[in-house]
């Protein structure tokens, strides 16, 4: 009899989250009405951003009062979003792999519990310390060092050759967003790799292959869905990280990066750069604005982790199965 | 073996006396705690190091006060005086007419001058004191003019060897007082970018590929100091630190004409020329000030403040310490200023920020 009252709270606390996640988005919409009928499209194609004259008398421009020139645009900063993302995967994946594989096949289990234990600590250092690392550490290097090198080894390639500049920028951004991210795809693959099943294993042993090609045949496919979910987790984070990117980026405004050494934005660090700024606007429109770039992170980043939810629950069922 | 033997005597005294204090810190805290009031200053980074330097003498004096102190963007000093989060806001930029309108009740109060220099990373160059003007500057920041070696840079400074890179403008990121006086002097000076880019604590920069954008005047030192070709606009309270940095500091043209470094005299020369112009609200821009010794990027450094309080007591300690702070005596004396390279308010100034102190209820 008591199994009801309990199992209706239950109902109610779980569908708080789902509620919450509604609210958020609701308000985000509901908040950001007004810059969305405003902008328009214009919105995500526009390369420039301009509070417009906050000194001068607002006017009304479309039916709303706006300061003098005000013009938002925020496709320089999603291209900076998803270049700084992208390269930090490019980077993550194959670092996160290694770790993995090196954590669940290549240790003796005696080093194998503390060593991931390391490795999932990384996962929670709060990102603004590694931001402020980027910020002392990588920034002299990338300039110094990183860049010089990699230009020397890829500077055939256009997108690798050019100035290198101050190293504050998309490869700065990039390298920091990895380290970040590689914690997180490492503890989830090893997780899936630990639980490839004994059979799978001895099976391929027993046809005669070495350690490498189980790994390599016969594990690696077992959790290839795994990763690709991992990867995608992965993303979401670096998509959404704000401080350790702002610290290191660059904050370029109103131009693509020409090269990967260039000075970028993303539209989380935006949002947090402007937000003082953007108060200082007597007509609000500019606060909203913001609000539109946080609707839109909203949203691709709710769009990734669904994805990766159902690529990894799929092969939770493949495996159950 | 010796050294830590003559050390330990000294490491017991230490340790004991610091027990002492705390043990008689606990005791007097109910009793501090009743009366002490807590002040909130937030805001321009380029104020910040002088209310390092007010605070504890003044807190010294005034036992019952705590005043917190952040460098945080005069954009922040704004806002947040603003909503009541901090009670002083420091900002290098007045507010506009229309945030003015919005909020009656915020008082816009010179506490000092101060002044900006352009700064920049030109290896072999930087023990030298370039020439630049207005409209050079501009050129650089709206990504006309390109390199260090430009005619236009080579014609303000005859026989220099003038190195043929790539330049790299550096402005502020977040909301700032500085780009509000850096932005007005570009403004003021030239046409072009008063029409195309105008002034602001955030503008929008024109594209220049490789433009950086820094956090703060710390963060502006850094990124010049790392970036060979460099620009910047710094607050010149972070002299000290832009030496440290080995970067140069340009001589710019003032409307006269003449090339100024920022001095007491050149900034005095400049906030005399517009004395007599400060209105009521004492909301006016000192930049590019006329007259033939007047450095052309200075202006007053106010404390945005709410002129109705939360209660009495805070009331009257804002009035004590902005009053305390005011006086050339005091907070405006040269033991204060010559740390930051402010220069104090003139009396008639100092008098209109008194009454204004005065509305703070």
């Amino acid at each position: 009899m008591t199994i009801r009252p309990f199992r209706i709270l239950l109902v109610f606390v779980t569908s708080l989250i789902p509620l919450a996640l509604l609210a958020v988005f609701v308000f985000l919409a509901r908040y950001s009405w007004p810059a969305l009928t405003f902008n328009g499209w214009h919105f995500l194609v526009g390369r420039t951003w301009s509070l417009g004259n906050l000194y001068a008398d607002p006017v009304t421009q479309r039916g709303v009062l706006v300061p003098i020139g005000a013009d938002y645009g925020i496709l320089v900063f999603i291209a900076g979003t998803l270049l700084t993302s992208a390269i930090a995967l490019v980077i993550a994946i194959p670092v996160s792999l290694g770790v993995a594989i090196f954590l669940a096949e290549g240790l003796r289990s005696r080093l194998k519990v503390p060593l991931s234990f390391v490795v999932e600590m990384l996962a929670a250092v709060p990102s603004v310390v590694y931001g402020l690392w980027g910020y002392a550490v990588l920034t002299p290097l990338v300039a110094h060092t990183l860049g010089p090198g990699l230009r020397a080894v890829l500077g055939f390639v256009p997108f690798f050759a050019g100035p290198i500049g101050s190293g504050y920028g998309l490869l700065a951004a990039s390298i920091v967003l990895a380290l970040m991210v590689v914690p997180i795809i490492a503890a989830t693959v090893r997780d899936a790799l630990a639980r490839v099943p004994a059979e799978t294993k001895e099976a391929a042993y027993a046809l005669g292959a070495t350690h490498f090609e189980v790994v390599r045949r016969a594990m690696l496919p077992t959790v290839r869905t795994n990763i690709i979910g991992a990867g995608i987790l992965g993303l979401g984070r670096a998509l959404g990280e704000t401080m350790a990117v702002l610290m290191v980026s660059g904050g370029a405004l109103n131009y693509f990066p020409s090269n990967i050494y260039s000075p970028i934005t993303t539209m989380a660090s935006f949002i947090v750069s402007q937000l003082d700024s953007a108060m200082q606007d007597p007509t609000g429109m500019a606060v909203r604005s913001l609000a539109e770039i946080a609707l839109i992170l909203f949203i691709i980043s709710v769009v990734t982790n669904i994805i990766a939810r159902l690529l990894t629950g799929a092969s939770r069922n493949a495996s159950a199965v | 073996m010796l050294t830590r033997k003559s050390k330990s005597p000294l490491h017991a005294a230490l340790g004991g006396s610091v027990l002492a204090l705390a043990v008689a810190g606990m005791l007097n805290a109910p009793h501090a705690f009743a009366r002490t009031i807590n002040v909130t200053e937030t805001g321009s980074t380029l104020l910040y190091p002088l209310f390092n330097l007010w605070v504890p003498a003044y807190t010294r004096s005034h036992p019952g006060v705590r005043i917190t102190t952040q460098g945080t963007g005069s954009g922040t000093g704004i806002s947040e005086a603003v909503s009541g989060v901090a009670q002083i806001g420091a900002s290098d930029a007045y507010m506009s007419n229309m945030q003015v309108k919005q909020n009656p009740g915020i008082l816009n109060i010179p506490l000092a001058i101060s002044a900006q220099t352009i700064n920049y990373n030109v290896p072999g160059l930087n023990g030298i004191h370039l020439k630049l003007s207005g409209p050079v500057i501009a050129g650089i920041y709206d990504g006309q003019i390109r390199y260090w070696n430009a005619p236009a840079i080579a014609r303000l400074n005859p026989g220099r060897r003038l190195p043929h890179h790539l330049i790299t403008p550096i402005h502020r990121t977040d909301g700032s007082g500085d780009t509000f006086i850096f932005s007005q002097y570009l403004s003021f000076s030239t046409p072009y970018w008063n029409s195309h880019v105008g002034y602001g604590t955030t503008i929008s920069w024109p594209a220049v590929p490789g433009g950086l954008g820094a956090l703060g005047n710390p963060g502006m030192v850094q990124a010049a100091a790392q970036t060979p070709y460099s620009i910047a606009y710094i607050g010149v309270s972070f002299t000290k630190e832009v030496a440290r940095a080995h970067l140069g500091t340009a001589v710019i043209r003032n409307r006269a004409g003449r090339f100024l470094l920022p001095t007491r005299m050149t900034v005095g020369a400049a906030a005399a020329e517009l004395v007599n112009k400060t209105p009521k609200d004492e909301r006016i821009s000192l930049v590019f000030a006329p007259g033939a010794e007047s450095y052309p990027i200075i202006n007053y450094e106010y404390a945005i403040v709410n002129d109705h309080q939360a209660s009495r007591a805070m009331a009257m300690t804002l009035r004590e310490f902005l009053s305390w702070a005011v006086d050339t005596r005091e907070g405006n004396a040269q033991r204060f200023l010559r740390q930051v390279h402010f220069i104090a308010l003139p009396p008639r100034i100092s008098a209109l920020s008194r009454t204004q102190i005065a509305k703070i209820h």
